[in-house]
C-alpha cells in the first residue's frame, strides 16, 4: 500500500488554512469532474481530489493524518509483507472519527489506505462507544450486458470490506458476491442487495447495499430509458421494394420484421414493448442502415447498370446545388 | 492487506421499482440525510414519489430517486452550493450525458 500525499493531490501546503482547501478542491472538481473534463484520466484524478478532500476538509481525520505523515516522514514503517505502508497501530488514539453527517457511505470508491486509516478506525470507535446502531447503506455500481440486462443472470462481484481480528486490528477481508440479476434490470436502475452493506453495530442489523445498474456500451445498440435502439442492416432492394426480414434481438428471441417499401436510411421501425419491461414497458427501434451489395461480378455490375439507366432522373446531389432555401 | 477469502455469498437482489420501491425514510437513510431533507427535494421538485397524490406516509420512491438524491447530497456537502442550484446541476448533467449518448 502506497502512502498517500493528500496536500499535493489538491495541490496545497500543510499549512493551508480550510478555506485554501475548499477553494483547491473546488476548482480541481471543477476541472475533473467526468462530466467537463476532457482529460483521459479524470475518473481517478476525481476520485483521488475527492478522496483527500474528505481528509483534509475534517478537523480530526487531517490532525490525524499529519501527525502520521509526520511519523512516516521521521521513518516510515513498513508493512509486515514489506511492500510498502502500514499504518502504526493505535495510530488513531485520541482522535473522533465519527462520520459527519454528509453523505452515504461513498468511501467504497476510496484507495485502500483511506480505508486502513479512516473506515476501521470509524469502525473500531462505533465498537467501543457500544452504540446500537444500524449498519451504514453502501453505493456501488455494478456493469452488465445488455444481454444479461434483458435475460438476467449471475454476475460475480467482489467487494473488499474491513474486518477486526482476534485482537481487534482491522484487516481487509475480499468479499465475493455472486449476484442473481433478474431478468428486465435497465441502465441507472438501482438494485438492493438486502444486509450486505456495513455491519451494525450492538446486535443491530446491517445495512443494504444498492448498486447502480450499468450497461456495458455497445456499438450495437443505445439505451435511453426504457427504450432500446440498434441498427437494422437491409439492402437497397429491401429497403426500395419492402422485404419481410429475420432479425435477432439482444434478449436472443428472433422476429420478423415487414420493411416498408421506399424505406429511406434512418427511417425507425417500432418493435412495441420489446424494450425494457416495467409498468410502462419500453419499445425497440431499428434504424435501417442500407448496406450495398458489392459490384464484383459481372451479374451483379449489370444490375447496377440497370438501375441506372432506369433511374436516370434521379439525382441524389440536387439539394446541394439548391441555393434558393 | 487484503486476505482472499474463498468463500462465495449467493445473493439475490431486488430491483428498486414500481414493486419495491423505498419508503420516504429508507430513502433519506440510503442517501445518508434526514427525512426532513427529502422532503425539501420533493418540494423544490428535484424527485418526486410514485404517486404525490398520495399522502406522505404512504410516498414510495423508485431507485432513480435515490440515485438523483445521493447526487444532490454530494454537491450539497462538497460545493456547498443550495438546494435548487445542486437540482439545476444534475439535471444538466443527466442531460449531458444524454446527449453524449446520441453522439455514440
Amino acid at each position: 500500500m502506497e502512502f498517500k500525499d493528500y496536500y499535493s493531490a489538491l495541490g496545497v501546503p500543510k499549512t493551508a488554512t480550510d478555506d485554501a482547501v475548499r477553494k483547491a478542491y473546488r476548482k480541481l472538481a471543477r476541472k475533473y469532474h467526468p462530466d467537463v473534463s476532457q482529460e483521459a484520466d479524470a475518473e481517478t484524478r476525481m476520485r483521488d481530489v475527492n478522496e483527500a478532500y474528505d481528509v483534509l476538509r475534517d478537523k480530526d481525520k487531517r490532525a490525524a493524518y499529519d501527525a502520521l505523515a509526520e511519523r512516516v516522514a521521521s521513518g516510515a514503517r513498513a508493512a509486515p509483507d514489506g511492500r510498502g505502508y502500514a499504518p502504526p497501530p493505535g495510530w488513531d488514539e485520541g482522535f473522533d472519527f465519527q462520520r459527519q453527517g454528509g453523505g452515504p457511505a461513498d468511501e467504497a470508491d476510496f484507495s485502500e489506505f483511506f480505508s486502513s486509516l479512516f473506515g476501521a478506525a470509524q469502525r473500531r470507535q462505533a465498537q467501543q462507544r457500544q452504540a446500537r446502531a444500524r449498519g451504514d447503506d453502501q453505493h456501488a455500481a455494478i456493469e452488465i450486458d445488455l444481454v444479461t440486462a434483458l435475460r438476467g443472470g449471475e454476475r460475480l462481484l467482489s467487494l473488499r470490506a474491513l474486518e477486526l481480528d482476534a485482537q481487534g486490528h482491522p484487516q481487509f477481508v475480499q468479499r465475493q458476491l455472486q449476484v442473481r440479476i433478474p431478468p428486465g434490470v435497465r441502465p441507472g436502475q438501482l438494485i438492493r442487495l438486502a444486509g450486505q452493506g456495513l455491519p451494525g453495530h450492538g446486535g443491530e442489523p446491517a445495512g443494504d447495499l444498492f448498486l447502480e445498474v450499468r450497461i456495458t456500451p455497445d456499438a450495437r445498440w443505445r439505451v435511453e430509458g426504457r427504450d432500446i435502439t440498434m441498427g437494422l442492416p437491409v439492402t437497397p432492394s429491401e429497403a426500395a421494394l419492402g422485404a419481410q426480414v429475420r432479425v435477432p434481438l439482444p434478449n436472443g428471441d428472433e422476429v420478423e420484421v415487414g420493411v416498408p417499401p421506399n424505406s429511406r436510411p434512418g427511417r425507425r421501425l417500432r418493435l412495441k414493448e420489446r424494450g425494457f419491461g416495467g409498468r410502462e414497458p419500453g419499445h425497440l427501434y431499428l434504424e435501417l442502415q442500407i448496406v450495398l451489395p458489392p459490384a464484383d461480378s459481372a451479374a451483379a455490375r449489370a444490375a447496377y447498370e440497370a438501375l441506372a439507366q432506369a433511374s436516370t432522373g434521379f439525382d441524389p446531389r440536387r439539394a446541394m446545388r439548391d441555393t434558393e432555401a | 492487506m487484503v486476505q482472499p477469502l474463498n468463500m462465495v455469498t449467493v445473493v439475490q437482489c431486488t430491483p428498486i421499482d414500481e414493486a419495491h420501491a423505498l419508503r420516504v425514510e429508507e430513502l433519506a437513510r440510503a442517501a445518508g440525510g434526514e427525512v426532513a431533507w427529502v422532503l425539501e427535494l420533493v418540494e423544490a421538485g428535484i424527485i418526486a414519489p410514485a404517486e404525490p397524490a398520495l399522502l406522505q406516509t404512504q410516498w414510495r420512491f423508485h431507485g432513480e430517486a435515490l440515485l438523483c438524491a445521493v447526487r444532490v447530497r454530494r454537491l450539497q456537502r462538497d460545493m456547498e452550493v443550495g438546494i435548487d442550484a445542486a437540482g439545476l446541476i444534475v439535471a444538466l448533467q443527466d442531460e449531458v450525458r444524454r446527449l453524449r449518448r446520441r453522439l455514440g
